[in-house]
């Protein structure tokens, strides 16, 4: 039998155990992952990794109240005390009207999220593929000292849902990726660099694109100081804008609405950006590492568009939030692992629809900064008053051309403020796979606040 | 014993039979009790088990490591057989285990399990009721707690074999507070490596009002001014400050690597006279303390920098081996899913002999940090920024009002030079540190102290 056969049986019988400790509705994820990662560190293998996981969450519902337990043991004795202890958890939780199960649906997305060929190339073939990334960059110039954390790594895994409303279904995914962190070394000083590359089997990897990206980076900083304050335009490269998109996302969800922490609350068909913003939710594109048929609570992902042509369109809604709501869910109940109950959040983020390259956008600015990373954006930003104020690095623009690099200072402003003053929105998106599955361009605001000396 | 010690030896010969100069075998099972308020409902519980173990086999700098959430012979065999096919040639021997013993003892008082889980859901509604009842301006009020039993063992072919139960229980608030339009946030947690007695030293009504309290002050704040200030760093979460900025680059990994500010420096003034760092494991039920670390090394105070000369490194075996250097019990790791890797347990700078009152009397105009909110740390370059949720504005020797939206910006060697003042009220603050995607608890601490120049970042120019 294959891995999501025997995941739907051991769902299945899991939700009999939960079932019949007298609770009113139940459900079972069971999941097992086989994952694989391979860091290089000056041509040798340094760390080769793999791990074979799996295990059953257990979510029931007494009454309308809610409870939890999860195993990674699943021996029956172990599956018989995990559907007890989720039943237990149940009995302490306060009874709230909008919990429940949602109703299966008919009709699901086909997605193609599982290549063969991840398991066919041999381990060789991928420790090749790190060692690789790792001489592209550092055969990039003589200032890149070293690479740290030259990584290839993959999974693959099967997820089964099953419930008493039910639904009963699996599904299987690949995915892969490389990444690494390149250091340049001039006078003494280091700057870092990253880059990284995703893909559901290795040959859709552009290893020693990365390591030359992740090189560049590195070396584009090296001499960098302190700039004066200024207020001026900003271009943001794409790993920039993707760690905003990423802060907006968490602020778009009915959860952060319902419980008065976004931004974003009340402005439901408001321009909160300008026209030339387009925002989407994506939970079946084929590139996006977080696609499934279905979320963690059986229902089926889609597209949801969350802000066209710079107006909100409405919020990302699980089972819970929907009905709190009145809303239907969108397909967002999603789930970490077995050990996590559902809970809205975004799958793939994308700003979509630009119209100029970075290039394009740096050529346009006469005193200006460009940002090619910024730090403490998790802690930096209040997700209620949008008010935000990180670390950045980058480069200044001067006539339209990368001038001197600029390192240790801040910039602030307010996020809403930030999506009514952007100037242009970059065609020239890629996939950013931290904080999130972010889809993101480079972007160009009129004005934000930089502090330096 | 998790594992019997004759399978464990068994597993330790299959991992090292085609080669590998090192094998280890960690298991672990950890039930995990958490439970969420908010709005005053008590929201989730659930109840979890983690069981599994990994092996681990190196060869000079190589690692090769496996884990599986299994702890039946089979799966622990065929673990074991990956493991040492992941490095080839070597071919250690094997030691006989001996049982290692700790030199500090956490002793737990009352067990998380031994209690209702009613009883710990009324610890969350004392701690909102608390923080609603701290002002009316309070919105907001969510609560969060986690109670985990772990029992572990580690056994490897040097012949260490040590095993430990460690529990450790926390509760999180952190409250909302509205008026006319201004909305702030405050955070208060406690935590520690002890049971259910933890709430008898510390109050959760008291966890939820101090949070309350912080919410309500910010709003009075006025927008942080920009610009290079005298910083004023409150007792207690300025340490996280420190254990980002300093601390991980005094990890032996960072400094093998050469990617570390202070490679090559012992011996040498890193940081002002004023300043004695210090890491320490063996603290007595201290959140970020155990009897060994996770590779079978007993915890113990190892001082990092004593009166601003660097005097050595945080290492794990691996590093520790490579470098000629002791195992520090600084080898750590999330889970038997992670291998472990040299990481802090409670890092702290210690007192000195100003007063707090001194330090803010002869402050001309500066930056009072109170509470940070967390931040990042670049190690290779020592450069690192933090938000700060609670700061104040310093004027002619006195705190006059509170600023929002600042966030402090500079270099951990910088900073640690340019310490002039160090008061005597030390405290100690609670984390989870991530590293290389790997969680673990620290505990950070620091007495009151004052820094001559830092990057403010403020939404004013």
């Amino acid at each position: 039998m294959n891995d999501e056969a025997n995941m739907l049986e051991l769902a299945k019988k899991t939700l009999e155990m939960a079932e019949s400790t007298g609770v009113d509705q139940a459900e079972v994820l069971a999941m097992v992952t086989r994952s694989t990662r391979v860091k290089v560190y000056r041509q040798e293998v340094e760390e080769l990794v793999s791990a074979t996981g799996s295990g059953v969450g257990v979510r029931v519902l007494k009454g309308s109240a809610v409870g939890y337990a999860y195993t990674s043991d699943t021996s029956e004795d172990s599956l018989a005390a995990a559907a007890r202890a989720a039943a237990a958890a149940a009995a302490v939780t306060a009874p709230d009207e909008y919990e429940g199960l949602p109703e299966p649906a008919a009709e699901f997305p086909r997605l193609d999220l599982y290549d063969e060929k991840l398991m066919q190339v041999p381990l060789a073939d991928k420790i090749e593929l790190a060692k690789a990334v790792e001489r592209a960059a550092l055969e990039r110039d003589r200032r890149i000292s070293q690479v740290e954390g030259a990584t290839y790594a993959e999974g693959e895994g099967s997820v089964a849902l099953a419930n008493s409303l039910g639904f009963s279904r699996a599904y299987r995914e690949t995915t892969c990726y490389a990444f690494l962190q390149a250091i340049a070394e001039q006078d003494g000083k280091m700057q870092t660099g990253v880059s990284f590359t995703t893909g559901r089997e290795p040959s859709q990897l552009e290893g020693e694109a990365i390591g030359r990206e992740a090189a560049d980076r590195a070396l584009s900083l090296l001499g960098g100081s302190q700039c004066r304050s200024m207020s001026c335009p900003v271009v943001m490269d794409p790993f920039v804008t993707a760690g905003v998109i990423g802060v907006i996302g968490g602020a778009l969800t009915g959860e952060s609405v319902q419980k008065k922490r976004s931004m974003f609350a009340g402005k439901e068909g408001q321009a909160v950006a300008v026209t030339a913003v387009q925002l989407i939710d994506n939970g079946i594109h084929p590139q996006g590492l977080a696609s499934a048929p279905f979320d963690g609570e059986g229902v089926p992902s889609q597209e949801t568009v969350l802000i066209k042509d710079g107006i909100l369109q409405g919020f990302l809604y699980d089972a819970y939030t929907g009905r709190k709501g009145s809303r239907a869910s969108t397909g967002n109940g999603v789930r970490g692992s077995y050990r996590s109950q559902p809970h809205v959040g975004a799958t793939n983020l994308e700003l979509r629809g630009g119209t100029a390259t970075g290039d394009e956008m740096i050529a346009s600015v006469e005193l200006g900064f460009y940002v090619m990373d910024v730090t403490g954006i998790h802690s930096g930003v209040n997700p209620v008053s949008g008010d935000f104020s990180v670390g950045a690095n980058g480069r200044l623009i001067r006539d339209g051309k990368l001038a001197e690099p600029v390192r240790e200072v801040t910039i602030a402003g307010n996020l809403l403020s930030m999506l009514t003053s952007v100037i242009t929105v970059g065609n020239d998106n890629r996939w950013v796979p931290f904080g999130g599955s972010i889809h993101a361009p480079s972007l160009l605001i009129g004005e934000m606040t930089v502090s330096g000396k | 014993m998790l594992l019997d010690e004759r399978l464990v030896e068994s597993l330790l010969a299959e991992a090292l039979k085609v080669g590998g100069e090192f094998a280890e075998i960690y298991a672990e099972r950890r039930r995990t009790d958490s439970l969420s308020l908010e709005d005053s409902r008590l929201e989730r519980c659930s109840i979890g088990l983690d069981a599994g173990a990994s092996v681990r086999v190196t060869k000079g700098r190589s690692i090769s490591f496996v884990s599986t959430d299994r702890l039946d012979e089979a799966s622990l065999r065929e673990a074991a057989r990956l493991a040492g096919e992941g490095v080839a040639g070597g071919g250690a021997g094997l030691k006989r285990l001996e049982l290692a013993s700790a030199l500090s003892e956490h002793p737990i008082r009352i067990a998380p399990d031994s209690v209702e889980t009613s009883a710990k859901a009324a610890l969350l509604h004392y701690a909102d009721r608390a923080a609603r009842e701290a002002g009316a301006e309070v919105t907001q009020a969510s609560v969060g707690y986690s109670d985990t039993v772990s029992e572990i063992m580690v056994a490897n072919s040097e012949g260490c074999l040590a095993a430990e139960e460690r529990t450790r229980v926390r509760l999180i608030a952190r409250v909302v507070a509205a008026r006319e339009g201004v909305m702030q946030t405050g955070y208060e947690s406690v935590g520690a490596h002890t049971g259910m007695e933890l709430f008898e030293a510390s109050d959760p009504a008291s966890v939820g009002r101090t949070a309350a309290g912080k919410a309500i002050v910010m709003l009075d704040s006025r927008p942080s001014p920009s610009g290079k200030m005298t910083v004023v760093m409150h007792h207690g979460f300025g340490g996280v400050l420190f254990h980002e900025a300093s601390g991980h680059g005094l990890e032996a990994d960072a400094v093998e690597k050469n990617t570390s500010v202070f490679a090559g420096r012992i011996g040498e003034q890193v940081a002002s006279e004023l300043v004695t760092l210090v890491d320490d494991g063996s603290i007595a039920n201290a959140w970020g303390s155990n009897a060994f670390d996770d590779e079978g090394v007993p915890t113990r105070r190892n001082v990092l920098i004593e009166k601003g000369i660097l005097r050595g490194f945080m290492y794990d075996r691996l590093r520790a081996r490579n470098a000629g250097a002791e195992p520090t019990g600084n080898g750590r790791r999330q889970s038997f899913r992670h291998p472990p890797i040299p990481r802090m347990t409670n890092t702290f700078i210690l007192a000195g002999d100003s007063t707090p009152e001194e330090i803010i009397a002869s402050t001309e105009r500066g930056f009072y940090a109170k509470t940070l909110a967390g931040g990042q740390v670049e190690p290779a370059t020592g450069d690192f920024v933090f938000g700060v949720s609670e700061g104040y504005l310093i004027e002619d020797g006195e705190v006059k009002y509170p600023l929002r939206g600042a966030t402090l910006i500079g270099n951990g060697l910088v900073a640690l030079k340019n310490v002039d003042m160090v008061a005597g009220d030390f405290e100690f603050n609670i984390g989870v540190c991530g590293k290389d995607g790997q969680g673990v608890p620290v505990g950070s601490g620091q007495p009151t102290l004052r820094m001559v120049e830092m990057t403010v970042g403020g939404t004013e120019v």
